[in-house]
């Protein structure tokens, strides 16, 4: 058995208050959701937890004693570990390396016992058996791994150190529903044989799936302590935020009829992708949906000339064939990715290098700053980036701003065909709402927007018509009332849209 | 298919491409020199490699655990001014030992250094350690004004031939085995290298410094003390600036304040020949030493055409850099055959 309390912890960053009252409490057999909005503090609390960050107040008691980790090794050392969203894998090591870590069976006393860390790396793979491809072995290197796998190689990696207490800190952001199912039946087993779970995330519907109880952070303080069984979402959320109104969806209008074509894509092959052909209209958004991996990456990068494809795209009526983003950029399509940290942003320079970056050419030579910095300072206002001051470095932002931050740089651009990679992933629903709010404006605009998302809701709530994929083809294209979860769910599985529509009517023979 | 598959074969085996380089060039030196193979001659190349060989192994490690160490040439030129200073030909073989066993601290300690500024301080490497090289570099030259000394002549026999060392003459394998009476310790000093690496790469500290070098940041979380692993990179690294000067030393039979200034680059491309890129994480010993090989077989067949004096060091200048080139190259152009196929599929 073991309990851990947080009690009153303060986080402060110079004069940046990160946690300012932080309360946790949660035991053996027990889940405990940490929800908040942007800049909340959820993550500098788990961090306190898992003796990343020292507190500069406050008090962790472990079983009514109280303690303090000086580094992640001496919170492991008592059992508490955390499962991280995207920063703890070696990439040149392989996935039993990876997992045995710092924590290596050894032979001897000084040799590792790599036929151990072997067989027990394979036995914790198979707890996944049928979610994730039957080629992962324990010696493929984690640099060939999905951001799936690589998320399912950080979870087995806590869970091999027999922990007592697993911080699941947004474990679930680049899973798909099958994985995230067998990962909920797991935390089921690991519940009962004792072990205590605190699950950071911001899917709504896993928090009500997963969690017993849910603990609910707003700028930086802990308002309150809910059991899930007599809680509503809606509670929930306005807990979160003052007053419920980020949440509110905005309602879908139907797209101008004779808008013209802005992009049409024929038959398009990639290595992946096999002949994706759709059209999209100005004003529009189209969203992508599908499990995980089932090519939607490569056909906005295809899109956007970052890799070689096959077939025929038309741009505002003229045949493309884009071999660098540069030239797509010329034609004013932009690209939002979804790995900001790798792909999307210049992380230790200022937001406003950020928001300059795609524009550079426009701001002449030399660059007339003052005009960047009031046009940058326009779009952060649109954006409601919370922010120091445009000079602040883009590390220094929460995930949900940070995100702004990538979908900024292209507003300045004024595109005319948007393609997001799932853009939202991650980001808390007050950001979302936020989100959302944007594109709604931007298809105001006129903007055609191509919108690939891991989260159903998100297709199901925004888009005009979605596309589904699997296996590098569209199964099926969902429009008007067709668009529905059971029709998204049964084509993501690889039924044509004639099947996903008539699903339910089929005799079971 | 097979693109991919050549392309990920690469990736995984860094030590492949040098190991392509490694026979091509040995064989053109082959073409140029046909008694490469005799004993006689393996013997005098070998010998003249070592040096840099053993430099080049703390420079890997420095660079797999995400570091760079500018200083080991100039503490190469410390050591062996040291060692040329306390060891004369009158010195007792008790002596000596203590001689060496001093160096090899005082090379430690030159790495602790290194290590402490860029660990702790958190200061950057390339600066620290160019910055650092200047320290040693100055000691070396007070130490030891102008090139001089003398080793006994035991010692740089040893460095040549067994049995050429009295001690060693009388045993009667030695004797009969023409290998054994040919081959110089050099052989066996690298043989123990590979095989103690063997050894290491199984043990925790190795998977600590390839992690560090790889993800420090994901290497901290899992609770590896990163810091004490970076500064245990620089120490092993002056260790073996130490061993590699006592090498050079014997190879010498002499000492000058300058001997080593021009091994740190090559320790340098040694490594990144045999495979190591310089971001860390990745690499080995194996690569470096046949790095080690690559640039001395290099300069051999440079010495072998009729490259006038004053070009030499341009010649050798771009057949490094072509030979540096050659994975990226490599890489280069299977993309474009890749973005070429594509291209002509939708042409036919």
């Amino acid at each position: 058995m073991v309990t851990l309390s947080a009690q009153h912890l303060v986080k402060r960053y110079g004069g940046v208050v990160a946690l300012a009252d932080g309360n946790l409490e949660v035991q053996s057999g027990q889940v405990v959701a940490l929800i908040g909005a942007n800049g909340s503090g959820k993550s500098t609390l788990s961090k306190i937890i898992t003796g990343v960050v020292a507190p500069n107040e406050g008090q962790l008691l472990l079983d009514g004693q109280s303690v303090s980790f000086s580094s992640p090794l001496a919170a492991r050392q008592k059992g508490i570990t955390a499962v991280y969203q995207e920063l703890s894998l070696v990439p040149e090591m392989s996935i039993s390396e990876n997992i045995w870590l710092s924590h290596e069976p050894m032979r001897y006393g000084v040799r590792l016992d790599r036929k151990a860390m072997q067989k027990r790396a394979q036995e914790l793979l198979d707890l996944f058996k049928g979610t994730i491809p039957a080629s992962l072995t324990p010696t493929t290197p984690v640099y060939d791994l999905t951001p799936d796998e690589r998320q399912i190689v950080e979870i087995l990696k806590a869970i091999s150190q027999d922990p007592q207490l697993v911080i699941f800190d947004e474990a679930t952001a680049s899973l798909d529903s099958a994985q995230v199912t067998r990962l909920f039946e797991l935390i089921e087993d690991w519940k009962s044989a004792g072990m205590a779970i605190v699950f950071v995330s911001h899917r709504m519907d896993e928090i009500f799936r997963v969690a017993d109880q849910a603990t609910v952070l707003r700028n930086g303080s802990h308002v309150g302590t809910v059991d899930i069984a007599a809680t509503s979402e809606r509670q929930l959320v306005q807990m979160m935020i003052e007053g419920a109104a980020a949440l509110e969806r905005e309602a879908r209008e139907p797209v101008a009829a004779g808008a013209p074509i802005r992009l049409d894509v024929r038959d398009l092959t990639t290595e992946k992708l096999r002949g994706v052909s759709f059209d999209l209209r100005d004003g529009e958004l189209l969203g992508i949906g599908g499990l995980q991996g089932q090519g939607q990456s490569d056909l906005l990068l295809a899109i956007f000339g970052a890799i070689p494809f096959q077939g025929a795209l038309t741009l505002s009526g003229r045949r493309v064939h884009f071999s660098h983003p540069r030239q797509a950029m010329k034609q004013d399509v932009a690209f939002v990715p979804g790995d900001r940290g790798n792909e999307g942003l210049l992380l230790i320079r200022s937001i406003l290098d950020n928001l300059m970056l795609p524009s550079l050419r426009e701001f002449g030579t030399p660059l007339r700053m003052q005009r960047a910095r009031s046009e940058a300072g326009a779009v952060s206002d649109d954006l409601s980036l919370v922010m120091a001051s445009l000079d602040a470095p883009v590390n220094s932002l929460s995930g949900g701003n940070a995100q702004k931050v990538v979908i900024g740089k292209w507003l300045l651009r004024d595109p005319k065909l948007l393609l997001l990679n799932d853009p939202t992933k991650g980001v808390d629903v007050g950001a979302k709402g936020e989100f959302y709010k944007l594109l709604a404006d931007l298809r105001h605009q006129g903007t055609a927007i191509l919108f690939y998302s891991s989260d159903d809701e998100e297709l199901l709530g925004l888009c005009d018509r979605v596309l589904v994929m699997h296996d590098g083809r569209i199964s099926a294209e969902l429009a008007g009332e067709n668009v529905t979860r059971e029709n998204l769910v049964a084509a993501s599985m690889g039924a044509t849209h004639h099947d996903a529509s008539h699903h339910k009517e089929e005799p079971t023979a | 298919m097979n693109q991919a598959n050549f392309r990920r074969l690469l990736a995984r085996n860094s030590y492949l491409f040098a190991l392509l380089l490694l026979i091509v060039v040995v064989l053109i030196n082959y073409s140029r020199q046909d008694n490469l193979f005799d004993p006689s001659v393996l013997n005098r190349n070998i010998r003249v490699f070592l040096p840099l060989a053993i430099l080049a192994v703390g420079q890997a490690i420095v660079i797999i655990g995400g570091g760079i160490d500018l200083s080991v040439g100039a503490m190469v030129s410390l050591c062996n001014a040291l060692l040329v200073t306390w060891i004369t030909p009158e010195t007792a073989g008790g002596d000596i030992l203590l001689a060496i066993g001093l160096v090899a601290l005082v090379g430690m300690a030159a790495g602790l250094l290194n290590g402490i500024a860029v660990a702790y301080l958190r200061l950057q490497p390339i600066v620290t350690t160019y910055a650092t090289s200047f320290i040693f570099a100055g000691l070396a030259l007070t130490i030891l004004p102008r090139p001089g000394g003398q080793l006994p002549s035991d010692m740089t026999g040893l460095y040549r031939r067994l049995i050429e060392v009295e001690a060693f003459a009388n045993i009667p394998i030695i004797q009969d085995i023409s290998i054994l009476r040919e081959i110089p310790p050099a052989f066996i000093v690298i043989a123990i290298i590979l095989l103690l690496w063997a050894f290491l790469r199984q043990t925790r500290l190795v998977q600590y410094i390839y992690a560090s070098g790889d993800n420090a940041e994901a290497a901290y979380t899992t609770g590896i003390p990163v810091q004490r692993i970076r500064l245990g990179t620089y120490v092993i690294s002056g260790f073996f600036a130490a061993m590699a000067a006592l090498a050079l030393t014997m190879s010498l039979g002499s000492g000058s304040p300058t001997s080593g200034d021009a091994m740190t680059l090559d320790s340098i491309v040694a490594v990144v020949l045999g495979g190591t890129r310089l971001r860390g994480g990745q690499g080995g010993i194996a690569g470096a030493m046949m790095g080690v090989v690559i640039l001395g077989v290099i300069r051999n067949i440079i010495s072998f055409y009729d490259v006038p004096t004053w070009s030499q060091t341009l010649v050798d200048a771009l057949i490094i850099l072509i030979a540096l080139a050659g994975p990226g190259f490599v890489r280069y152009v299977s993309d474009l055959i890749r973005r070429y196929r594509l291209q002509g599929g939708r042409a036919a």
